[in-house]
């Protein structure tokens, strides 16, 4: 008899340190989520506010999950993949966060997504924008969020081939971003019948695109396509519009954010490009949103920001449904997911490949004239739905892991 | 490739070069007098654009009242920098000011940073200067075409000014020789203030002039400042014919690059300056002095 209570006794304290080691510190140790993207590099006029946004969202949850209040940190990676890596692996193993968001830039994003592999630990990329992500390298512990570089090119080139031209030219970026974007591009123009006159390479921060403008306006394009981003994109327009191009042709971009036109004044008018939301927008919260952004900032928030504030809210309702912080039970939570909320309505997070998927705008930057409000600088022309913006999930080349 | 298009992308050539020759003769006078490589001196033109942006959006809306007054004002700028920072350290080795330009540098671009934020302003080209100009062979923008000539206009005013006045005499003795000066009885703290000044108001007035062109961005003379070493190098450091020279080469080698080769157009000028170098070590009309 008293041997029988001695191993109840055992079994009971062995289960209470079980209880106490195991599950307990789960419960009590708070949530720490983590920002880690561009503050001061070429990228931090658009990202560096995705800190502020990651803010908002936790502070409109409450501030607290599953009862305990929520933790938050962020650090600047510069743009600088071999830094990304370098602070992701700081975030998992020394601050010990449960996630991390955001890193702009592919190829930091890609390092971080190997770190979250490495350290079980979720990764929402919002920034980079490579499809790699959601294909050959993606993985259990990666999402990506709001756009990919598929859609950017697919949506507006879809669009473009059918209402603007089909006679193109390109002026592309000589590396891998802009590599990948002349792919889908051109994919999205031969799906509707198009013909691609012809195509420069051009050095990274080349500051004088007249031979490349000169060139394209001998081909006598309808479309000339500029795939480049921030200062390239701003000179690569502002000589078009120099050597008379862009009177004579529809320009369309890769990447434009409402911060690229208020800093080169009216150069982009009339230009098209693709966005994952506009603060105009009137998704369920986006005014919401954007009115307490304007009071806090002094400005609307770009759709990287937007973007930001749903991924953090979308992953906080994932560990309230997960009922634990713990990482693969939130990732479930997260798989499949169907939700509408300010960025995507509706938004789907798909199983297969990990993409957060939503509607596609195509925006046209409004002329100096049809500006009535301050930073109202796009009107949105035309949305493509979700499976026409995204690859297919079974053409991506993601083969998801699912052992646990 | 049509004739048009070669002559173009020359003129295109000489537009760039335009832009070295100025950065180049301001950060060559200044090396030759005070013996330092100025790395702030793309911050200089940095400056130069944003202070036209400044008076053209919030002073009064008149580009040429900023192309004259800009110069002026980075000159005075420069002046001070040069009483108030570089004199402080001409007795020691000349690395501790190039640290000094290093960190001014840094200073100024993160200072127009937080002024401006990190995503640049908005600089239209002036009204009467939009549209093109039929040259009889081709139509080339008229704004490229003014700038030539104020580059070429000031070139020539400070070529005279260095070689026909007692000033700019004291000037070229002074980057021969600045100690004999002294022994000569020359004020020659003075005319080191009044170098850096001049040198100062010809990058503003780069920047000025780049900015309807390029954006205007706190990062835009670091791009330039690397080409421009490149410049000074080919030309012979020191020499003012040699700036003028090596800048309009730079120019027209990265305008023939990206016709023939785009991927290696910005590369071109350091294969062309290093090849330069093994056959003429002290660049076009460099004084040996310099290379003791």
């Amino acid at each position: 008899m008293e041997r029988k209570c001695h191993a109840i006794l055992m079994a009971c304290s062995l289960l209470i340190t079980f209880f106490l080691l195991v599950v307990t510190p789960a419960v009590a140790e708070p949530l720490k989520i983590s920002v880690l993207t561009d503050m001061s590099g070429p990228y931090a006029g658009i990202t560096a506010a995705n800190v502020e946004a990651a803010k908002m969202a936790i502070a409109d949850f409450g501030g607290k999950v599953l009862g305990e209040p929520i933790e938050f940190i962020y650090r600047d990676h510069m743009c600088k993949p071999d830094v990304a890596n370098q602070k992701a692996k700081e975030l998992y193993e020394k601050e010990q966060v449960d996630v991390i968001f955001d890193c702009p830039n592919s190829a930091a994003g890609l390092a971080v997504a190997n770190q979250a592999k490495i350290h079980k630990k979720p990764f929402i990329a919002i920034g980079s924008g490579t499809t790699r992500l959601s294909g050959p390298d993606c993985n259990r512990y990666t999402f990506k969020w709001a756009y990919n570089d598929y859609m950017l090119a697919t949506a507006v080139g879809l669009w473009a081939a059918e209402n603007l031209g089909k006679k193109w030219y390109t002026i592309t970026a000589d590396y891998a971003w802009g590599h990948d974007l002349l792919h889908h591009f051109s994919e999205a123009l031969k799906a509707k019948g198009g013909t691609l006159l012809g195509n420069e390479m051009v050095a990274l921060g080349t500051s004088d695109f007249s031979p490349y403008i000169l060139k394209a306006m001998n081909a006598n394009p309808e479309v000339l396509v500029l795939l480049n981003a921030g200062k390239d994109a701003v000179n690569s327009t502002k000589q078009a519009m120099e050597f008379g191009l862009k009177k004579k042709v529809k320009i369309v971009h890769a990447l434009l954010f409402i911060e690229d036109i208020k800093a080169s004044g009216d150069i982009f008018a009339d230009d098209y490009v693709t966005g994952a939301w506009y603060w105009k927008s009137d998704n369920p919260g986006s005014k919401e949103f954007v009115e307490k952004w304007k009071k806090q900032f002094n400005k609307p928030p770009n759709w990287m920001n937007a973007a930001t504030y749903s991924a953090v809210t979308q992953y906080l309702q994932a560990v309230e449904r997960a009922k634990t912080k713990d990482a693969l039970p939130v990732i479930k939570a997260l798989e499949g997911h169907e939700f509408r909320d300010l960025l995507a309505n509706p938004g789907k997070i798909r199983a297969e490949d990990h993409m957060e998927i939503g509607n596609a705008y195509i925006l046209k930057a409004k002329n100096p004239s049809e500006i009535k409000e301050d930073w109202d600088f796009f009107e949105i022309v035309g949305v493509i739905p979700p499976d026409k913006a995204y690859q297919d999930p079974k053409e991506t080349g993601c083969k998801m892991d699912t052992t646990e | 490739m049509n004739l048009q298009f070669v002559l173009m992308q020359l003129f295109n050539g000489l537009i760039l070069g335009s832009l070295y020759v100025l950065l180049a003769l301001g950060l060559s006078i200044i090396f030759g007098m005070l013996g330092i490589i100025n790395f702030a001196h793309g911050a200089f033109f940095m400056l130069g654009a944003y202070a036209a942006y400044t008076i053209t959006s919030y002073v009064i809306p008149n580009f040429w009242l900023a192309l004259i007054s800009v110069p002026v004002l980075m000159a005075i700028f420069g002046a001070f920098c040069e009483m108030l920072l570089f004199r402080r350290l001409y007795d020691l080795p000349p690395l501790y000011i190039m640290l000094l330009t290093f960190g001014l540098m840094l200073v100024l671009q993160d200072a127009v940073r937080l002024l401006f934020g990190s995503m640049g302003v908005p600089f239209g080209t002036p009204k009467s200067l939009t549209g093109m100009i039929n040259l009889g062979f081709m139509y080339y923008p008229s704004y490229r075409i003014f700038l030539i000539a104020v580059t070429s206009l000031t070139a020539a005013a400070v070529w005279l000014f260095l070689t026909r006045t007692r000033l700019g005499c004291i000037i070229r003795a002074g980057t021969d020789n600045p100690r004999m000066l002294q022994a000569l009885g020359i004020n020659i703290s003075k005319t080191m203030t009044l170098v850096v000044g001049m040198g100062t108001g010809l990058a503003g007035l780069a920047g000025v002039l780049a900015a309807p062109i390029q954006n205007v961005r706190p990062l835009m003379g670091m791009d330039l400042l690397v080409d421009c070493f490149v410049v000074v190098v080919i030309g012979g450091m020191g020499s003012l014919g040699g700036s003028v020279v090596g800048g309009l080469i730079v120019g027209q080698i990265i305008a023939i690059g990206v016709m023939v080769w785009p991927p290696m157009a910005n590369t071109l000028i350091y294969l062309f300056m290093a090849a330069f170098l093994l056959i003429r070590p002290r660049g076009l009309f460099g004084r040996e002095a310099f290379h003791e």
